[in-house]
C-alpha cells in the first residue's frame, strides 16, 4: 500500500492503454498523456507495460510506501527523491517500508510517470483502472490522489537492477519548441490552400486554457473552401460547424477560429470540423509540453504515421532496457 | 443530400470517417447507426470500435492488423450490404425529461461568458432571431412541440444528440465561437439543428437555453433505468421535453437527491419509418404550431 501525503498538482492513477471500446457511449479512453515514459517506466519495474501507476502534472505528490517495491520514475524531471535524498530516473528503485518519495516541480517536460512494482490494485471501471476525473470515473475515488488517500498496489515482483538505455529516453525539448506530425483529414476539404499553408507554416502557442481534454492553440485566423460556406443549415452557421460526428483522438478541432487538440479525456463527438489529426506517435509531446510551449505542425502520410507508431511500439519494449549486476 | 458513394477519410494512423451525406434526416442516421451495428455483427479484423453520429460512422482500427486500404475495401463491401430503410420498424422508448425553460442557470453561464471571453446575443433571443420566431416563448413553444429521435451518444458519457421528428420543430443555430468552458450540468441546447442535453458540467459549443433536473447518466446506477447502462439514453429512443418551472425544477432535484424521483419512460411503442415519412409527407412543414 501507499499512503498519499501530498497529492501534488494533478496526480492520477491511468494504465495504458486506457478504457476502450466505449467510443459510442462517449466515453474517451483516457490513459497516460505520454505512453511512451509510462510503459518504460512499468518495464523497469517489471510489470506489463499497461499495469496502472501514476501520471503527476506539473508537481508531482509526496508518498510513503509501507512495504518493499521496485519504483520507477520516468517523464518529466520532477527531481525525485527518497527520503530527501536524490534518485535517478529512467532506471529501477529499491524502496523499503517507511520510505517517502517526493516530486517537486517539472524542471522540464510536463509529466512524471510513477511505476510501482505490482501496479496501483484498484477496482478496474468498464475495462480500464484509468481516472477520467472530469466525469469522476476510474481511480480510486473518480479524481486525482488525494492527501491521505491510501492506495492499493498489487503482489511485488522481485526487484530486477536495470535502466532505460540513455539513447532511448525520450528526448524532452529544453528550448519549449515541439514539431508534432499531423495527417490531413478528415474534414481537410473544408479549409482552403492558404489557410493549409498558414497552419502548417505558423507557429502555434499552447494556451494555458489546455488540459487532459484539450490543448487550445493560439495562432493565425483560418480560412475556409467554399464547402464550409455554403452548407445545409443544419450544420450551424459559422465556416467550422458541421453536423456533429466523431471526432478522431488526437483530432485538431477547430472550434470557431481556435484550434483545440482533442486529447486523452477529450469528447468523442461534436460539430466542429477537424482538419488535421496528430499521430499517436506523437501524442508524448503533447503530454510533456507546457502552457506557452510552441508547436511547429509537420504533415506525414497515413502510412508514414503508422510506421512512426510500429517504431515507437518497438521502443516499448525490454530490448530499450541494460540490466546491470 | 445523401452522397451516391460514401466519403472515407483518415483520422490519423488509427480513425477513418465514413461519411453517408451533409444533412440531417432519418435515412442518415440509418446508415451511421446501420454501419456501426454490421461491424460489429461482422467481427470486421483489426475494428476496435466505432462511433456512429447523425450522418457518418467513425471506426477506430488497429493498423497493426488492417492497411486502411484494406479496411476501406471491407466498409465498401459491409455498406453496399445495407438494406432500404422503408422496412425498418425498430421498438422506440419515449422518455419524458423535465426541462425549465429560459432558466437562470443558463442565464449565470451566459452573463459570464459574455463578460469573460465574448460578448455575444444570449443564446435564446439569438436562436428565435435566426428561425424568424417572435420571442423566446414562441422558441420555448416550438422546442418543446416535437419528439426528438436520439441519433447517437457522444461528445460525453451519455450525452445525446438529437433531432427533431416534427419538422415543424426545426431550428438551427450557429455554434459558439470561441466554445465554453463550463456549461452548467443539465443543460438542454442546440447547435446546428442537433439538440443535446449536458450530462455533467463540460466545456460546450451549443446554444443552451433550459435545464433539466434529471441525471441522464449515473455511474452509480442508482435508478432502476439505469440498471443496464449508466447512459440513460440509447440511439433509437425519442425524447420528449416537458417544460417546468424553476419551483418544479428545485422539487424535482430534491426527489433525485433523496431517490424517490421516478423517471417516465414509455416502452410499447414501434417506431416505422415508412408511416414516420407518410405523415411528414402530409405536412405544411412552412407552418409552425
Amino acid at each position: 500500500m501507499i499512503e498519499v501525503i501530498k497529492g501534488g498538482l494533478e496526480t492520477s492513477i491511468q494504465d495504458y492503454p486506457g478504457r476502450i471500446g466505449f467510443w459510442d457511449q462517449g466515453f474517451p479512453q483516457s490513459g497516460p498523456m505520454d505512453s511512451w515514459s509510462f510503459r518504460l517506466a512499468n518495464l523497469l519495474v517489471d510489470n506489463s507495460v499497461g499495469a496502472a501507476g501514476l501520471e503527476c502534472q506539473l508537481m508531482g505528490p509526496t508518498l510513503k510506501f509501507n512495504d518493499a517495491r521496485t519504483i520507477a520514475i520516468t517523464g518529466a524531471n520532477m527531481t525525485p527523491m527518497i527520503n530527501q535524498q536524490p534518485i535517478a530516473m529512467w532506471r529501477s528503485i529499491k524502496v523499503v517500508a517507511g520510505d517517502i518519495l517526493t516530486l517537486k516541480f517539472a524542471l522540464d517536460g510536463a509529466r512524471s510517470y510513477i511505476a510501482i512494482s505490482g501496479g496501483v490494485d484498484s477496482e478496474p471501471w468498464l475495462g480500464s483502472q484509468s481516472t477520467f476525473h472530469k466525469a469522476s470515473v476510474g481511480g480510486i475515488t473518480g479524481s486525482a490522489i488525494k492527501d491521505g488517500d491510501q492506495l492499493p498496489l498489487g503482489t511485488a515482483n522481485e526487484f530486477i537492477s536495470q535502466q532505460v538505455n540513455p539513447e532511448l529516453v525520450p528526448p524532452l525539448t529544453t528550448n519549449k519548441q515541439w514539431e508534432i506530425e499531423v495527417v490531413a483529414g478528415p474534414n481537410d476539404d473544408w479549409i482552403d490552400k492558404v489557410g493549409h499553408q498558414r497552419f502548417l507554416e505558423s507557429e502555434w502557442r499552447l494556451s494555458s486554457k489546455s488540459d487532459r481534454t484539450g490543448f487550445r492553440l493560439d495562432g493565425p485566423d483560418w480560412t475556409f473552401t467554399d464547402k464550409a460556406h455554403n452548407k445545409a443549415p443544419e450544420h450551424g452557421s459559422e465556416p467550422s460547424n458541421i453536423i456533429d460526428h466523431g471526432y478522431p483522438l488526437g483530432a485538431i478541432n477547430l472550434a470557431g477560429q481556435t484550434p483545440i487538440i482533442l486529447v486523452s479525456d477529450g469528447p468523442s463527438m461534436g460539430g466542429f470540423i477537424n482538419p488535421y489529426t496528430v499521430i499517436s506517435a506523437a501524442f508524448w509531446k503533447l503530454g510533456q509540453s507546457r502552457p506557452g510551449d510552441r508547436y511547429r505542425f509537420k504533415q506525414v502520410t497515413v502510412e508514414h504515421a503508422q510506421e512512426l507508431r510500429r517504431e515507437l511500439d518497438n521502443k516499448c519494449q525490454n530490448t530499450s532496457l541494460i540490466g546491470e549486476k | 443530400m445523401i452522397y451516391p458513394q460514401a466519403k472515407f477519410s483518415p483520422g490519423g494512423d488509427r480513425y477513418i470517417l465514413i461519411e453517408f451525406g451533409n444533412e440531417m434526416n432519418l435515412e442518415l442516421n440509418f446508415l451511421g447507426q446501420g454501419l456501426g451495428k454490421v461491424v460489429k455483427i461482422s467481427g470486421l479484423k483489426g475494428v476496435i470500435e466505432t462511433a456512429p453520429a447523425f450522418a457518418s460512422t467513425l471506426v477506430h482500427y488497429d493498423p497493426d492488423v488492417i492497411r486502411y486500404q484494406d479496411l476501406v475495401l471491407e466498409l465498401k463491401r459491409l455498406i453496399k450490404g445495407l438494406g432500404s430503410i422503408d422496412d425498418i420498424e425498430l421498438p422506440s422508448r419515449l422518455i419524458y425529461i423535465p426541462c425549465c425553460y429560459l432558466d437562470r442557470w443558463t442565464a449565470e453561464c451566459i452573463d459570464d461568458y459574455r463578460e469573460k471571453i465574448c460578448d455575444k446575443t444570449p443564446d435564446a433571443k439569438m436562436v428565435a432571431q435566426l428561425n424568424g420566431l417572435s420571442g423566446t416563448d414562441e422558441l420555448v413553444r416550438v422546442h418543446s412541440g416535437t419528439e426528438y429521435w436520439v441519433a447517437s451518444l457522444g461528445f460525453w458519457p451519455g450525452l445525446p444528440f438529437m433531432m427533431p421528428l416534427d419538422p415543424r420543430s426545426r431550428l438551427t443555430a450557429p455554434k459558439y465561437n470561441p466554445p465554453r468552458t463550463w456549461t452548467p450540468k443539465g443543460a438542454v441546447g442546440m447547435g446546428g439543428a442537433s439538440t443535446a442535453i449536458y450530462p455533467v458540467a463540460t466545456p460546450g459549443g451549443y446554444q443552451i437555453f433550459g435545464r433539466t433536473p434529471v441525471p441522464i447518466w449515473d455511474t452509480k446506477q442508482s435508478f432502476p433505468e439505469f440498471e443496464q447502462s449508466i447512459c440513460l439514453f440509447r440511439p433509437g429512443d425519442r425524447v420528449k421535453f416537458v417544460p417546468i418551472d424553476e419551483k418544479e425544477f428545485v422539487d424535482i432535484e430534491q426527489r433525485v437527491a433523496d431517490g424517490s424521483y421516478v423517471y417516465n419512460v414509455v416502452d410499447y411503442q414501434k417506431f416505422s419509418v415508412s408511416q414516420y415519412q407518410k405523415w411528414v409527407n402530409s405536412l405544411d412543414i412552412n407552418k409552425r404550431f
